[in-house]
């Protein structure tokens, strides 16, 4: 049996690791995805890196910049610099006062795969459903093997979270009022299309801006010019990430029905170069973000009837969510797991 | 700088203020607006407060002449806008500001600091969920503490410094709960005495002289909902005798 297993290596799941780590406890992260990181992602078209959830790191706690410090990558301190439109930003506090803000030349992703390094973090593991067993949780994974815990975490999105821990909740006075005050919250869907132009700049006419929030388009809510980031770069490349409610509409459509409707709201923002790139690449984010009347104050650490804990975390779980909440999340945890 | 006699030069004075700030978020405020305030409870005066930590715009209501003044009668009241505003009946937040203003108006100084920190910082929508788990019958410590009941550190900082920045020099603070005159104490703030908050009872909560708490430990009502503990004090109606 495991002491700690935790599903979802993204930035909650692996700042729980490290922090267990460094108290002495042992942790096995699992995850469905070939990589590390969860929403914090970046891909690589031709060799240059894309960032195409998390646009750029921010924060104020000490131990969240600590953090950011100690990566092995070429941080841009400050990004977004420039930020242009009139619509809200999906992290107000981002923009405040005192705040840290950066991106990092190699993609956002340096951070977990910092976080990671060290840890034991099997990826490409799907978990299909949980179950109580005799003194801990088994998590039963798709090809039916089973991993056993005293002490299981899930950071996940909070409807995953939620469709495991639902067959636990009918077994368990704990987990019902938990599951009933999770089925009360959403994380918004978010579109994403990674749109490459050339870098000719008489081809695309400069764009003079980092990170730009629509004001009353319907379609895009933040367009980030991310090839602003690279030093070395082949293309001219912006991230169009989608308005909830665009996203919802079209989330089990085919990309192409909603990729023209970006690219004309690009062109309609930008001018006409926008709506032409040499390629594109969608992405469906189900789950992509919650909203700072979606958080909850601090993570859960549930004691099931059998003397098995369960833990809860994730952006949700920490005031004002974002890659720091969810960082911070896992430091909350870590210390209830070692109480 | 001239002498500070009247709660208008507090914002003369304030204009400059700057300090380290109180409590582990190291809060500091500054009076910021000053009016009349004649209110059905009597003639109060508003002072409206600036702080360093959030949007929050707090405010005291202050009955009579307090600068310098010691032993000055004083409430603290965290905001509750179904209580206070709409009148619900899922808490006794109406009926605890409404006695503490009367208490208050009938005396020739007094303070009440009104901190907006709904439910005790839980916030309004959180708030609503905990409504809505109780309503399942499903409210649990677990689940009010992650909707974010806590204790009350942070409102018992700003409250020293909102107390300090009026020139209160010491104050009976009205409350049910004697640990949080050492919660004042520590940040500064002289309390002589306490002053028990006792409510008078009437049609809507009565139900405390009646009926017993439930399993978590909320008072259940007539209507059969349970109350949150939404001020940071218990109830005590008048005929229900003093908490342990």
């Amino acid at each position: 049996m495991q002491e700690v297993v935790i599903i979802g290596a993204g930035v909650a799941g692996l700042s729980l690791a490290r922090a267990l780590a460094a108290s002495g406890i042992e942790s096995l992260v699992l995850d469905k995805s070939r990589g590390v990181g969860g929403r914090a992602a970046t891909r690589r078209v031709e060799g240059q890196p894309v960032d195409h959830g998390v646009a750029f790191l921010h924060g104020s706690h000490p131990e969240f910049l600590a953090a950011l410090d100690a990566v092995d990558a070429t941080p841009l301190e400050g990004w977004p610099l420039r930020v242009r439109g009139e619509g809200r930003p999906c992290q107000p506090r981002a923009f405040r006062k005192g705040e840290r803000r950066l991106a990092f030349e190699e993609g956002v992703t340096a951070f977990p795969k910092s976080l990671a390094r060290g840890l034991d973090v099997r990826r490409g593991v799907r978990v299909a459903s949980l179950a109580a067993r005799r003194d801990g949780v088994g998590a039963v994974l798709e090809d039916g093997e089973s991993v056993v815990a005293r002490n299981l975490v899930l950071a996940l999105p909070l409807e995953q979270a939620l469709r495991l821990l639902e067959p636990l909740a009918s077994e368990s006075g704990a987990i019902r009022p938990i599951a009933s005050l999770l089925s009360m919250m959403t994380t918004e869907p978010c579109l994403t299309l990674l749109a490459g132009y050339p870098l000719d700049a008489t081809a695309t006419g400069e764009p003079e801006w980092d990170l730009f929030y629509p004001s009353d388009e319907s379609v895009s809510m933040l367009v980030a010019h991310d090839s602003s980031k690279r030093r070395e770069k082949k293309w001219r490349v912006l991230v169009y990430q989608c308005r909830s409610c665009f996203s919802r509409r079209h989330l089990e459509a085919d990309p192409e029905v909603w990729i023209p409707l970006v690219l004309s709201d690009a062109s309609r923002l930008f001018g006409d170069w926008a709506g032409r790139p040499l390629w594109r690449v969608p992405h469906r984010w189900r789950y992509s973000r919650t909203d700072s009347a979606n958080t909850l104050a601090r993570p859960f650490w549930l004691t099931l009837e059998n003397g098995a804990r369960i833990g809860i975390g994730g952006e949700v779980f920490s005031p004002g969510g974002g890659v720091e909440g969810a960082f911070l999340s896992g430091l909350r945890l870590a210390e209830r797991v070692v109480e | 700088m001239k002498e500070v006699r009247t709660l208008e030069d507090l914002v003369v004075r304030d204009r400059e203020h700057e300090c380290e700030g109180v409590g582990p978020m190291k809060v500091c405020v500054r009076v910021i607006a000053v009016a009349e305030l004649p209110t059905r409870f009597g003639r109060f005066r508003i002072v409206a407060f600036w702080n360093n930590r959030d949007e929050k715009e707090h405010v005291a209501l202050v009955r009579g002449d307090v600068i310098g003044a010691e032993n000055v009668p004083t409430r603290l009241h965290s905001e509750c806008l179904t209580g206070d505003a709409i009148g619900s009946l899922r808490c006794d937040c109406r009926d605890q500001l409404e006695s503490a203003l009367e208490k208050l108006g009938n005396e020739p100084r007094g303070l009440l600091l009104y901190l907006r920190q709904e439910g005790r910082g839980i916030g309004l929508v959180n708030k609503i969920r905990a409504y809505a788990l109780q309503d399942k019958g499903l409210d649990t410590v677990e689940a009010n503490l992650a909707l974010g009941f806590r204790d009350d550190e942070r409102d018992y900082a700003i409250a020293a410094h909102m107390i300090s920045s009026l020139n209160v020099r010491s104050v009976e603070l009205m409350t049910n709960n004697p640990r949080k005159m050492g919660a004042l104490t520590q940040h500064g703030v002289k309390v002589v005495r306490r002053l028990p908050h006792v409510i008078p009872p009437n049609g809507h909560n009565r139900f405390y002289l009646e009926t017993k708490r439930d399993r978590s430990g909320h008072w259940i009502d007539f209507e059969g909902k349970p109350h949150l503990l939404e001020q940071s004090d218990p109830v005590v109606v008048d005929g229900m005798g003093e908490p342990n």
